[in-house]
């Protein structure tokens, strides 16, 4: 019987696993077979030149160039915003919290994960409104709100995934270098995090994620169907998210439809990045922090 | 309290919570000597080695009565009452542990990683120091044309040297070993012995060990911690 329950568990984890496998794969074919078509220099500069594009000598108005660059500020401006905070929280968690702050900020942080991100929006929105009326007319809803709305919102994935990370070392790590006079601080700089660094970066691709796919945020925020290549944190921009519901919400031809496949197709392209962007610097921090010492 | 004595424990009790792990221990440890400490397991023989350089402190829920006089530099001091900041305790009462550990880089970079942590930084000094505590540790003949490849490649009686020649780099006046040979074949359990009773010109030594032969051999007193007491044997 023993032997029978055991050929199960297996049998049913691998066909889980296929079954996972298979999903993504037929995802990312459909979005192949419906995306390709419309995929080239035109969906993404329209009918400007791409040189001039590039050059910043021509605008786009028909295609997602605009969307794409927003897109890939708003997801690097929101990880900056976020990474130091949240990695710093995390280990307060990890080391220096008593078990009541640890119990009571991880609360708090478990809460914030589960505020639905259009009530971070609204939240964005207040905070844009609220620094236009005291501070400045410059100040309204624009891509520096939606980054620091966007951080809001992924910050307890970086704490937790910090402070997780952290505390799973082995106990023989730990005591390295604390037994070789190391205070708190050289042990966790140089022995703690370097050896945490797979776990912290697991947070920040999935913060990345979350700021690349999240509407809603954006939405209240600063987004804009035409507001074309964004010109500083302050100015409304249009990202690739926003593009794609408004497309595959409004298209009156399948071509249009189309092209907002073919903007899924660009969106998973700037994740890619972005999540090999987040490996390397990884790979960079555990070669400076632990090797270099 | 004599001259020769390094460690005076009086009446040290350890609690996890509200659990008693070891009860009013009393003992007296003397200078350039190897204090061989057994017993059963989970009788708390790592803890109170631990007790000597606060590798307790952190520990949620610890406590520790009772008082610890530790002999450093010609003066006395309390671990237990923090009179001195734990790095600087720590490097004067260095600590090895039952599995080696060096850290993932360079042998050069593991023996250099104390002393970084202490500012010294000159490289003439770091480099004397090195070689010195690779020679006590009977490590410097086998690696000295090899001290930029990974500590990792070593073998584990090497890497167990090698941490205990990492110990040594500082200095210190006492070294703490908890079961040091336990994870070893008999040949390298054999040259780590031989190395411990070496290192007893340098300083005082607390050896944890399973082994009642082992202990005998190396021990110039031999203790037992059993049933919460230390009791020499």
């Amino acid at each position: 019987m023993q032997e029978v329950l055991e050929k199960l568990a297996v049998f049913l984890s691998w066909t889980m696993t296929l079954v996972l496998c298979l999903c993504l794969s037929i995802f990312l074919i459909y979005l192949l077979i419906k995306g390709l078509p419309s995929f080239g220099a035109e969906l993404i500069f329209g009918k400007a030149e791409p040189l001039k594009v590039l050059l910043g000598q021509a605008r786009v108005f028909d295609g997602i160039f605009p969307a794409m660059v927003g897109t890939f500020f708003l997801v690097l401006l929101s990880a900056v915003l976020a990474l130091p905070v949240g990695v710093c929280s995390g280990i307060y968690l990890a080391e220096y919290a008593s078990p009541v702050m640890k119990k009571l900020f991880g609360s708090l942080f478990d809460i914030l994960a589960g505020i639905p991100s259009i009530v971070i929006g609204l939240f964005g929105f207040s905070l844009s409104i609220f620094l236009h009326n005291h501070f400045s007319d410059r100040f309204g809803p624009c891509l520096l709100i939606s980054a620091l709305s966007l951080a809001v919102l992924v910050i307890p994935y970086i704490v937790r995934s910090t402070q997780m990370s952290l505390e799973e070392l082995p106990s023989d790590i730990r005591r390295t270098a604390l037994a070789l006079g190391a205070t708190r601080l050289q042990n966790i700089a140089y022995v703690l995090i370097p050896n945490a660094l797979s776990g912290i970066s697991s947070g920040l691709f999935l913060a990345i994620g979350r700021c690349a796919e999240d509407t809603a945020v954006i939405l209240l925020t600063g987004v804009v169907a035409t507001a074309g290549v964004p010109s500083s944190l302050l100015s409304q921009y249009e990202a690739l998210p926003f593009y794609i519901y408004y497309i595959s919400s409004q298209y009156s031809n399948p071509a249009e439809l189309s092209n907002g496949y073919g903007a899924c197709l660009v969106l998973l392209g700037i994740c890619s990045v972005l999540f090999m962007f987040a490996y390397g610097l990884k790979k960079h921090l555990s070669y400076r922090t632990l090797y270099r010492v | 309290m004599e001259t020769k004595d390094k460690i005076i424990v009086d009446g040290v009790s350890f609690f996890y919570s509200s659990n008693r792990v070891i009860d009013n221990v009393n003992a007296k440890f003397k200078t350039h000597t190897l204090t061989a400490i057994t017993g059963p397991s989970g009788q708390g023989k790592s803890t109170l080695l631990g007790m000597f350089n606060g590798m307790w402190n952190d520990t949620p829920g610890a406590r520790c009565t009772g008082e610890i006089q530790i002999r450093l530099g010609g003066r006395w001091v309390s671990p237990l009452k923090k009179e001195i900041p734990m790095p600087l305790l720590r490097r004067k009462v260095a600590m090895i542990f039952q599995e080696p550990n060096p850290l993932p880089m360079s042998i050069a970079k593991n023996m250099a990683f104390p002393l970084k942590l202490a500012g010294i930084r000159d490289k003439n000094i770091v480099q004397e120091k090195v070689q010195r505590a690779l020679e006590q540790s009977f490590l410097w003949k086998e690696v000295k044309g090899r001290l930029e490849e990974s500590a990792l490649n070593l073998s584990g009686g090497q890497k167990q040297r090698l941490c205990i020649a990492r110990a040594l780099v500082l200095e210190p006046e006492i070294l703490l070993c908890d079961e040091p040979t336990s994870s070893l074949d008999a040949k390298a359990a054999g040259v780590i012995e031989e190395l411990l009773v070496s290192l007893k010109s340098n300083c005082t030594l607390l050896v944890v060990s399973h082994y009642m032969d082992q202990v005998r051999r190396i021990g110039d007193q031999v203790m037992a911690l059993e049933d919460q007491g230390l009791k020499r044997i």
